[in-house]
């Protein structure tokens, strides 16, 4: 049944004699270490046994060797059934009886529409990102959406130790705000920034790379039961859930590849006006309180508080 | 961080009441229930010098720390023990006698607004309710004076014109780090003001 789907192109004739073939292949091996089983026996003299031995040994490789070069040239004639077919070698698939019990086919169809659409998207996204020359995506000139590769390969190779100076540097920058370097896998440094006695901020660097932050409340604990520092779990109080939201907005909104010691720098600058959090009042509707948060948001050009419902 | 009297001309219920359907009403959620209790020792008199009144001490203890005992005089240090303080207590009988008359306590209803805690209770002394303690606390700020904005303006979407004055603990904090004792400074204020009116049974606004 399975050679009936594959006919168009393959030659069924030289099928069924390259499987003779290989029937023929393996009955010669077989002799080959039979004979070598059998040793040297039913022989008067030892002259006679030896010379016996290795002249059937020798006939038996003949027609081991003789065979295979039968074999190789039948597969030649037999072609390549699998480049007819429209998805290669995993068209196969189909042809396979157990097909109804694993869905394994039509999910790979599946797959591979999905990918198909989702390179398609992605070529779109990115040809109207590049037209945003200050975002996050601006020096990607090429239709990939893959911004990363492209992106880093000059800035992630900066020395650890450059890393090192320009957070100290930002340290001095703010007396109110304490930072702390540490790097516990690898090169990647993680900082923990103590901004006042309001908030704590854990931030995954990569290189000068902000990959990932959380702000916890100040009397909060930050590390795991293990000592390291913690970076999966969230804040208690639904405050710092939603300034870590905002954080990660921010960490989007800074984003210049050229020059990403200025992008850090920004971004402390801009986390820096939450030492107010609990004291400005919200810059549009004068108050406090909105739904039982305080203005949570933070402009990121004129630091102005805001709600999270007031800005623009 | 912060307890308030409320008492209105309504009895003490009624005014619970109300304050917990308002609460209720802005959105907070009930968290079971919690209890503050006060209990005053003098020191004795063969300690002090002859005809002077003893300084007065009071033991307290809060629900919301089990495991800890408060021990504060009147204007003077928060001793934080572990509460078994109690036991020791009575071993020093001799210098500090317990007025049983006294002792006070507040017990009520625990609410969660959001990130604050609120705690609607009833205070009692003996078999009688004198009066409503109303204690807002904004559990992701450590500094009290950061937050008495936010604060007064919470309060003020459910106490209305009650809402109270800065606490006077605050003003001697400047910007250290609030702690429970500093609760429970406020708590003795608040039993203390409400044991000096006892004459006045249904007392006005505070």
């Amino acid at each position: 049944m399975a050679d009936g789907a594959l006919s168009p192109g393959v030659n069924l004739e030289a099928f069924s004699q390259a499987i003779a073939a290989i029937q023929a292949l393996r009955s010669s091996v077989t002799r080959v270490f039979d004979c070598l089983k059998d040793g040297m026996r039913n022989k008067e003299t030892l002259e006679g046994r030896e010379k016996g031995f290795v002249a059937a040994f020798q006939e038996s490789l003949h027609s081991v060797s003789r065979d295979l070069g039968e074999l190789e040239r039948l597969s030649n004639l037999v072609g390549k059934p699998s480049e007819n077919h429209p998805l290669h070698n995993s068209g196969l698939l189909s042809l396979d009886p157990v097909q109804d019990k694993t869905p394994l086919y039509s999910q790979l169809l599946q797959a591979y529409k999905w990918s198909n659409k989702l390179q398609y998207h992605a070529g779109l996204a990115s040809g109207l990102l590049n037209q945003q020359s200050l975002k996050r995506s601006a020096n990607q000139m090429g239709v990939s959406a893959k911004r990363r590769p492209k992106a880093q390969p000059t800035t992630l190779v900066l020395p650890p130790q450059y890393v090192d100076d320009v957070i100290s540097r930002i340290d001095r920058m703010f007396p109110e705000m304490s930072i702390q370097l540490s790097r516990p896998n690898g090169t990647s440094a993680m900082l923990l920034v103590t901004l006042g006695k309001v908030l704590k901020v854990i931030v995954v660097m990569r290189s000068l790379f902000i990959d990932r932050t959380i702000v916890k409340g100040y009397s909060e604990n930050v590390y795991t039961e293990d000592g390291k520092l913690d970076i999966w779990s969230k804040s208690n109080y639904q405050v710092f859930q939603k300034v870590t939201d905002h954080a990660t907005t921010a960490l989007l909104h800074y984003q210049l590849p050229q020059m990403p010691d200025v992008v850090v720098r920004s971004f402390m600058t801009w986390l820096r006006s939450y030492i107010k959090l609990f004291q400005a009042p919200c810059q549009r509707c004068g108050k406090f309180l909105q739904d039982g948060l305080p203005p949570t948001w933070r402009d990121f050009r004129t630091l102005e508080a805001f709600h999270d419902t007031c800005r623009q | 961080v912060g307890t308030v009297p409320v008492a209105e001309g309504k009895s003490v219920q009624q005014t619970v009441e109300l304050l917990a359907r308002r609460l209720e009403a802005l959105g907070a959620e009930k968290q079971g229930t919690f209890g503050v209790d006060c209990e005053t020792y003098h020191t004795a008199a063969t300690l002090g010098t002859q005809g002077q009144t003893g300084k007065l001490m009071y033991v307290m203890h809060n629900s919301e720390y089990p495991l800890s005992c408060f021990a504060l005089f009147e204007n003077g240090p928060c001793l934080v023990a572990d509460a078994n303080f109690d036991t020791l207590m009575v071993k020093l009988k001799g210098f500090f006698q317990n007025a049983k008359a006294n002792k006070i306590e507040s017990r009520g209803t625990r609410y969660q607004y959001c990130d604050f805690l609120v705690k609607l209770g009833t205070v009692t002394m003996g078999p009688s309710a004198r009066g409503i303690s109303v204690e807002v606390e904004y559990c992701p700020c450590v500094i009290a004076n950061d937050c008495w904005n936010l604060l007064m303006e919470f309060m003020q979407s459910f106490m209305g014109s009650h809402t109270p004055g800065i606490p006077s603990v605050f003003g001697s904090k400047h910007d250290s780090t609030y702690s429970p004792g500093d609760t429970m400074v406020q708590y003795m204020e608040l039993f203390n003001k409400i044991r000096k009116q006892q004459q006045v049974p249904v007392a006005g606004i505070r």
